[in-house]
């Protein structure tokens, strides 16, 4: 089992900073609901690096983005699976 | 090679794979996207099998983003780790020889200033400090001196990362590798300085740190080379592996590097300075 990002969201959409998505290495990893005005993880894109927690830590000091082991999410959100379709994110995010 | 050739045939979208359907409708043709849209549409970088954490996947992340015109754009590039996820690109790319990507480079930006005459393509090299500094050397200091119109843009992690920690010219003095292990002897080479003998028309020296600024950068450095001459842009991208840093910290190690020797640097000639601010003056009297 592996460690990935995952985002409070309760946090995050006070926000709305972005810097993760901007920082993070992978491309399309981090992704932006702009409606619900939040950052979530695509989990099978993660490689698990930690940079995101790092910025959100001690640059943007809004601590919303841990380490989390994949199989203590309930429905992660696979980008293979779902496609990138910004129009069907509601808010709804794991 | 333009939107053309990745739209699809009408009637078959349905035998296309998820990520080109995505890219194809929410890519970022046909408008410059800004670094502050991430997250937001399906970028022309794909998955690729580049080390977690790792600062140059990050820098060409960016690179991506900057680009002025994705469509009209052709890579080069060569053995390295940068590779690895320049061809998981939607955009075509051409594997130089060791030691040849700017002699293609060259050859190929006039063949293509011949065949279309009516639309801009720009050329990207992108390849290592082995690449460029070491065995592409003398390739890339007479393409500077020829005034050729692509840009050049070195992922300068300072060792040799795909074989191990050897030191390449581009490493620091003194640096202990596992392929250097009493210490590099001589002094980093200055690229910088060399590209201002030849002649190059914009030089610029960075740090991933900040992400809008690599993306302008980048912007920079394309639009000069369409029309004025060579371009350069030197990257400090660490080997998160070859130099142990924990992926945690690469990027306070990227702050860190920038604070104490890299720092951010442009020089750019009188003629390139006018010719941005001729585009900045059209780009407004369009608003």
């Amino acid at each position: 089992m592996y460690l990935v990002a995952h985002i409070d969201q309760a946090i995050c959409s006070e926000t709305a900073c972005r810097l993760c998505t901007q920082y993070c290495p992978e491309a399309n990893t981090i992704l932006y609901d702009n409606a619900a005005k939040t950052a979530f993880v695509a989990v099978d894109r993660c490689k698990g690096c930690e940079i995101c927690v790092g910025i959100c830590d001690d640059l943007a000091k809004h601590h919303a983005i841990k380490m989390i082991m994949i199989t203590d999410l309930e429905s992660p959100f696979e980008l293979s699976k779902e496609g990138f379709r910004p129009e069907k994110w509601d808010g709804n995010h794991p | 090679m333009s939107v053309k050739n990745i739209s699809i045939t009408p009637g078959w979208e349905k035998y296309m794979t998820k990520e080109y359907l995505d890219l194809v409708e929410r890519g970022p043709y046909g408008k410059q996207k800004k670094v502050s849209e991430m997250g937001s549409f399906k970028e022309v970088l794909e998955e690729h099998p580049m080390c977690a954490g790792c600062a140059m996947t990050l820098f060409i992340r960016l690179t991506m983003v900057g680009l002025p015109n994705p469509e009209h754009t052709i890579l080069i590039g060569t053995a390295g780790c940068g590779r690895l996820a320049l061809t998981q690109t939607s955009i075509p790319f051409i594997y130089g020889n060791y030691g040849d990507t700017n002699a293609v480079a060259s050859g190929l930006k006039r063949g293509l200033e011949v065949r279309f005459k009516d639309q801009a393509k720009d050329v990207v090299v992108m390849a290592g400090d082995g690449g460029l500094a070491d065995i592409g050397f003398s390739a890339v200091m007479h393409s500077w001196f020829r005034k050729e119109r692509f840009t050049t843009i070195m992922l300068d992690n300072e060792v040799y990362g795909n074989t191990g920690g050897q030191e390449s010219g581009m490493t620091e003095r003194g640096a202990l590798l596992k392929m250097a292990p009493k210490g590099k002897m001589f002094e980093k080479m200055d690229m910088i300085g060399l590209a201002q003998t030849a002649g190059v028309a914009y030089i610029a020296r960075l740090t991933p740190t900040n992400p809008t600024r690599v993306a302008s950068v980048v912007r920079k450095a394309v639009l000069i080379a369409r029309e004025v001459g060579p371009t350069f842009i030197q990257a400090y991208t660490s080997c998160n592996i070859e130099y142990a840093i924990p992926t945690p910290k690469v990027l306070d190690d990227a702050r860190d590097i920038e604070a104490k020797r890299y720092g951010f640097m442009e020089i750019i000639s009188d003629e390139a300075k006018a010719y941005l601010d001729s585009i900045d003056t059209a780009k407004k009297a369009k608003k």
